[in-house]
């Protein structure tokens, strides 16, 4: 461009020459996926399903998108899956380091509170990915912890990120959160309610969303630590 | 009086077209430029680029392959570019994308894996390995606006299981029993896929028996390949290089085939 | 030792034959020419304290500061050189806000003290880290805490060297202190008598009268955390001593 500028003479003999497809270099993707997790009294619940995508194209079928990070904590990210890995190396050495420093595992709190500081650190070049923070805190009741990808953070009890979440953060608020319902009471959700719940509405985000499916993980996080199942889901 | 030699309106054109500007060091297209206005420019877009890689797992290794087409935009340029390369006997590399940045990094890997022989400790690049420091290239290659422009797919044996992964030029990396790269993604991806899925245990025959039916597929239906490719193989016993193969072409119904024009 | 003294007391770095590095042997021996301080750990929390050298009636008292807040939950007494202390005071302060700023959880005792030993152990000739010094530093610190695993002491040298205590004596009157530590201490000790322990000792080896001007005391417990002792209490507790 400098050239041509300097050069009118020349861009007037190349102007009417057609010039090839230029690809515009983007350093980001989106890989789809769909993030869940649900505190309970003293259990969490955190899935995610295990496609990989990029425009209309499935990459994989068998990727999830969740991390166990500690004993009680695990992390599900999801966005341009080149950060989430990036990310989550991050975080793994970051523990690492931690616990070779203070002698202790992270607290669910604490993972949660330098995610963000990790995250804020990329303010102006950002890690494109959605995190949520699933565990078990230090009074010994299940946690969750939602994430912009910028680092802005809260405590909640349950939460949906990623390409589905705008289907199923609503369902969320009127099947746990009892939102929009009349005489409606809160009771204590069951860890088997919960797990069944999840397999529901990844089923129906797989209905609805192409960037959702083939099948999800699911994974339980108690005191005792945590167990891990998979769910298929349609793979078309 | 003299009337001048020549209209004084007339003004020279450039001393020659296509050229550095005399005085300035020639700018080739798509290279670094020295920092303007708006900072430095750099490749960001390929040149010389090749096509599709297809691999696959099979019962007891994998199977990779990759024609030998570089294309200058449409034109089909050069035709004999190898493009899978064996790193050691357990892994193998296969690249589509960028020919150059290819062989740029292809030379750093090849040095490397020199270094790494000439410690003589019995220790090489595993499959898995490598696959994790291309991720690493990658990503930090895209995070300096500086992109490989390439797909890699490293095939090999590990902990005796095969072992197929995924890396591109902005970092995504991950691995699957099939791998498809360029319009191979499209074209052969959902053949490999629905043939792995009914012969869970493929044997090395019909693995690549089923990558050559896909390279001829390609080769008809993808404008930017070439009937004459490579074939790489990696079992326990070792990894090896097959090819060039040329795969026979029929072209007799072609004439048929109308309404496109 | 003074009779050894050699070439090799020059560098900072340098082991003698014997295997000494003279310079911190020395910074250690300044320790024992600081005014006395005590930290005893109790279940309820821990209590500092220390003398304050009250050297000329023109000076005042409480501009002599030698126990100091890192952070609500941790205290730091100390000994010797007391202007080298500002470098580690500033240092383990960093390091516990920082702590909290990634973490948002308290940083423990235990990790405070390493942060802090890591910057003792970091002098040199030459090219030093930044806020590392050319010479050992010249001070012993006591710093006393609660955090997850409860009330905490440590106590760390010039030489970086840190360790856990029950009850701890540093400076010229340690070596009686610590002896009648080992004698009053008890691990169902209340932090009530640990109080009156500490003065009743430090009153024993100070030179001066033990008054409320002339020492400095403060308890870290989990309800109250750091807490410095007003006049007023310090008063109270020496009345009854």
């Amino acid at each position: 461009m400098e050239a041509m500028a300097m050069m009118p003479y020349q861009q007037e003999q190349t102007n009417h020459i057609e010039r090839p497809i230029q690809h515009r270099f983007s350093p980001y993707d989106f890989n789809g996926g769909t993030v869940l997790a649900i505190a309970g009294e003293d259990f969490a619940v955190i899935a995610s399903d295990t496609r990989l995508m990029t425009g209309f194209s499935i990459l994989a079928r068998d990727v999830p998108k969740t991390t166990q990070y500690t004993t009680n904590t695990v992390v599900g990210s999801c966005g341009f899956h080149g950060d989430v890995l990036t990310l989550t190396k991050v975080i793994q050495t970051r523990l690492k380091m931690f616990t070779y420093l203070h002698q202790k595992e992270m607290d669910t709190s604490s993972v949660a509170a330098m995610l963000s500081t990790v995250l804020y650190y990329r303010r102006f070049f950002p890690y494109y990915v959605y995190n949520i923070v699933a565990g078990i805190d230090t009074e010994g009741k299940g946690c969750v912890y939602s994430f912009d990808p910028v680092g802005s953070y809260e405590r909640e009890t349950y939460r949906a990120g990623g390409s589905a979440s705008s289907m199923l953060q609503p369902l969320l608020d009127n099947q746990i959160g009892m939102k929009n319902q009349e005489g409606a009471k809160q009771v204590p959700l069951a860890k088997a309610k919960a797990v069944a719940l999840v397999k529901d509405v990844f089923t129906s985000a797989a209905e609805r969303d192409i960037h959702t499916g083939d099948a999800v993980c699911i994974h339980v996080i108690t005191k005792q630590g945590t167990t891990k199942e998979t769910y298929p889901l349609r793979r078309d | 009086m003299a009337t001048p030699a020549f209209p004084t309106s007339f003004v020279p054109g450039p001393l020659w077209g296509n050229g550095p500007t005399p005085g300035q060091v020639y700018n080739f297209p798509g290279a670094a430029t020295a920092p303007d206005q708006w900072g430095t420019q750099r490749t960001l877009n390929p040149s010389v680029t090749t096509t599709s890689v297809l691999a696959v797992k099979y019962k007891d290794g994998v199977v990779m392959a990759a024609d030998m087409l570089g294309s200058y935009g449409s034109l089909a340029r050069y035709r004999n570019c190898p493009r899978l390369q064996k790193i050691n006997d357990k892994t193998i590399l296969g690249c589509s994308g960028d020919y150059a940045d290819f062989q740029f990094l292809s030379n750093i890997i090849n040095q490397r894996v020199v270094e790494e022989e000439c410690l003589n400790d019995g220790f090489s690049y595993t499959p898995p390995g490598l696959h994790s420091w291309l991720t690493r290239v990658m990503y930090n290659r895209r995070s300096q606006f500086n992109p490989l422009w390439n797909t890699y797919l490293v095939g090999g044996i590990h902990q005796e299981k095969p072992f197929l992964g995924y890396v591109d030029k902005i970092g995504i990396a991950y691995e699957a029993d099939t791998i498809a790269t360029g319009f191979g993604a499209y074209l052969a991806l959902p053949i490999l896929r629905d043939a792995v899925e009914k012969n869970k245990k493929m044997e090395e025959k019909q693995a690549v028996e089923l990558i050559d039916r896909c390279m001829k597929l390609l080769f008809y239906r993808d404008a930017r390949s070439l009937n004459k490719y490579q074939v790489a193989v990696v079992t326990k016993k070792g990894s090896e290089i097959r090819g060039p193969i040329v795969s026979e072409a029929n072209w007799e119904i072609a004439h048929m085939v109308k309404g496109y024009e | 030792m003074f009779l050894t003294r050699s070439e090799y007391d020059r560098g900072v770095n340098t082991f003698s034959p014997e295997g000494r590095l003279f310079q911190v042997e020395y910074a250690i021996e300044a320790i024992k020419l600081g005014s006395t301080a005590i930290g005893i750990q109790t279940n309820e929390g821990v209590v500092l304290a220390v003398e304050k050298r009250v050297t000329s009636p023109l000076i005042e008292p409480t501009s002599i500061e030698k126990i100091m807040e890192v952070d609500k939950h941790i205290g730091c007494a100390m000994s010797g050189l007391i202007a080298d202390s500002r470098t580690l005071i500033d240092r383990a302060r960093v390091e516990a806000q920082n702590h909290w700023f990634t973490y948002n959880e308290n940083m423990s005792v235990e990790s405070v003290t390493q942060a802090v030993s890591n910057l003792a152990l970091a002098f040199g000739d030459d090219d030093p880290d930044p806020g590392a010094m050319s010479r050992p530093f010249g001070v012993a610190l006591l710093l006393a805490g609660i955090d997850k695993d409860g009330p905490r002491l440590f106590h760390m040298d010039p030489s970086g060297t840190f360790i856990q205590y029950d009850a701890k004596a540093i400076g010229s009157g340690s070596e009686g202190a610590q002896q009648a530590l080992q004698e009053q201490f008890h691990k169902s000790i209340t932090l009530k008598d640990a109080c009156k322990s500490a003065l009743t000792i430090l009153k024993q080896v100070m030179e001066e009268k033990l008054s409320a001007t002339n020492v400095e005391m403060a308890t870290v417990t989990t309800d109250r955390l750091f807490q410095m002792l007003s006049k007023d209490e310090l008063e109270a507790i020496i009345k009854d001593l």
